[in-house]
């Protein structure tokens, strides 16, 4: 499948991504915004008919949106945005604007079913580059804040009393969580962000119990799901989306199911 | 070294209610300090404010050290930890390093949080999450916390609270080598008053407004348990009338 420059693209992307969704997955799920990781990609998705509606590119319209929408919950704080009413108020509201957006401008159909449930075929070395610049960027500003991040994510209380600006920590990860699902939405779309950005995490959680081992086990998960999810497409035409979904979903069944045999077993230093 | 803390005529007002009022006193380097006093007194606050976290809107603190600038360690009175949580006790007490923009730890740094769990007594509990500790280990991995950026002061905020008196002591006796051997000066807020009689060189009693401080058997006795804890609310003003005395005169006069 790789003689095709598509399938090369698709790989290229989809890996990067997968890697990146592992890595900042971790701290989504330590810091409880699943929820707000998934109404991001909703912003995103009225963010990209925008773009279209008006003309621009739709990786334009989603930063714009969901990087707004990221300064605009900081600063109101996160707490209230833990809340599910907000989350679906918010959520809803950003879906019907997108449709708006989507009956507004000509060309839909095919642009609202990649981005809503993602493609992969698209792809194109413009689009790679793009992808490698981006994620590429959130990972290393992950890995030169990691120990603020790790310290206000898994310790909040001892990190303020350390003296750590957790209102700049928090509204810095908004920001980096905007960006990556800006990315992730062009692969698996609007709907399944959730798929890569906290399934994974999720699943990582019951095979590991360091941070750092969690985040391994998270970017490893994900990423091979990517590859599964592309494999499994290519030669069955099936949405790449649904593969990438079955695939986390039973990593994550698979882990409980592993949590609760070691708890059985009484493994020592691991009582439960 | 530090030579003293001074806390000078500090006021907190939190919607306009007034929390610390005109509130001075001197902590001397390597001293165990005490502060007690009946729930929402203040005391949090007060150790709020000589950490920075909170700005006075009158008064400061001021630390007169001799070589560097003050570090200080605090651990914070409540801290929700998940049983789930999923991190290792030692990676727990590294987040207290003085964070740096590379995700690993340095071989000096893995040595400092090694000293720290040593000198906290809690090394051997390093490899376990920290979520299915006990609350008496628990506390040390807080304080080893807060020890690993080598601070000249620990502030503990009720840190013997929900330990059993066998736990609370070990706590307490740690937390005085501390002082003694390290030269670490202890503030500790604790409701417990037989803790504070042994362990404190002074106390500082507050409660809204009104403050004595001296040594524990000055500021403590048995009439002043009854206060703090059997007290109802009309019979306290009468009784804090007497914490008004000069001190100095203080026992004396008490009750
Ligand atoms: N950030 C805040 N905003 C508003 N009020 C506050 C704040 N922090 C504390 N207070 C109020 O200040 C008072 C003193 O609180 P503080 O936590 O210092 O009491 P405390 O002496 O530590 O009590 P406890 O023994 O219960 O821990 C309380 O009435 C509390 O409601
Ligand atoms: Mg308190």
């Amino acid at each position: 499948m790789f003689q095709y420059d598509f399938m090369q693209h698709a790989f290229i992307a989809g890996t990067l991504v997968a890697l990146m969704c592992g890595v900042i997955g971790v701290f989504v799920i330590a810091r409880s915004l699943s929820f707000i990781a998934h109404t991001f990609s909703h912003i995103g998705f009225a963010g990209a008919s925008f773009a279209v509606y008006v003309g621009m590119d739709p990786l334009g319209g989603l930063l714009l949106f969901t990087l707004l929408s990221a300064l605009g919950i900081g600063q109101l704080g996160v707490k209230m945005f833990r809340r599910d009413a907000s989350v679906s108020v918010v959520l809803s509201l950003f879906l019907g604007l997108g449709i708006l957006f989507l009956s507004l401008s000509d060309k839909q159909a095919n642009f609202t079913e990649t981005i809503l449930f993602g493609s992969v075929v698209g792809i194109d070395m413009q689009d790679v580059w793009q992808i490698v610049g981006l994620t590429a960027a959130v990972i290393l500003i992950l890995a030169a804040g990691y120990r603020w991040l790790k310290f206000d994510s898994f310790d909040q209380i001892g990190a303020e009393a350390a003296g750590l600006p957790i209102r700049w920590i928090s509204i810095g990860f908004l920001l980096l969580m905007a960006l990556a699902v800006s990315v992730t939405v062009q692969i698996v779309g609007a709907l399944l962000v959730f798929a890569l950005m906290t399934v994974p995490a999720a699943a990582a959680r019951c095979f590991s119990q360091s941070i750092f081992g969690m985040i391994v086990i998270s970017s490893i998960l994900a990423v091979l799901g990517v590859w599964f999810g592309l494999s499994m497409s290519f030669y069955t035409n099936a949405p790449v989306s649904f593969f990438i979904t079955s695939f986390e979903a039973a990593a994550y069944f698979i882990g409980i199911a592993y949590r609760y045999w070691l708890a059985r077993r009484r493994v020592p230093g691991y009582q439960r | 070294m530090l030579r003293h803390i001074r806390v000078n005529d500090l006021q907190v007002s939190f919607n306009g209610e007034e929390i610390l009022n005109h509130v001075s006193f001197d902590v001397a380097g390597g001293e165990m300090f005490a502060i007690i006093g009946p729930n929402g007194a203040g005391k949090s606050t007060l150790l709020k404010v000589i950490l920075g976290l909170i700005k006075p809107l009158g008064g400061k603190v001021s630390f007169e050290n001799d070589n560097r600038k003050t570090v200080i360690g605090y651990v914070p009175q409540s801290r929700t930890i998940d049983e789930e949580t999923p991190i290792l006790a030692k990676d727990f007490v590294s987040l207290g390093l003085p964070a740096r923009a590379v995700p690993w730890l340095s071989a000096r740094e893995r040595v400092t949080v090694q000293k720290a769990m040593m000198m906290t007594e809690c090394l051997h509990l390093a490899d376990k999450p920290i979520g299915k500790l006990s609350g008496g280990e628990r506390q040390r991995i807080f304080i080893a916390q807060a020890m690993v950026r080598q601070p000249d002061v620990l502030l503990l905020d009720e840190s013997t609270a929900n330990l059993d008196p066998n736990a609370q002591e070990q706590m307490m006796q740690l937390v005085q080598r501390l002082c003694r051997k390290h030269g670490i000066t202890v503030i500790f807020i604790s409701h417990d008053l037989h803790v504070v009689k042994e362990y404190a060189d002074r106390v500082l009693f507050m409660s809204r407004g009104h403050y004595e401080i001296g040594n524990s058997d000055e500021v403590l006795n048995g009439k002043a348990t009854e206060w703090l804890y059997h007290a109802t609310d009309e019979e306290k003003p009468k009784t804090i009338g007497l914490f008004r005395e000069p001190a100095g005169q203080l026992t004396d006069h008490l009750f």
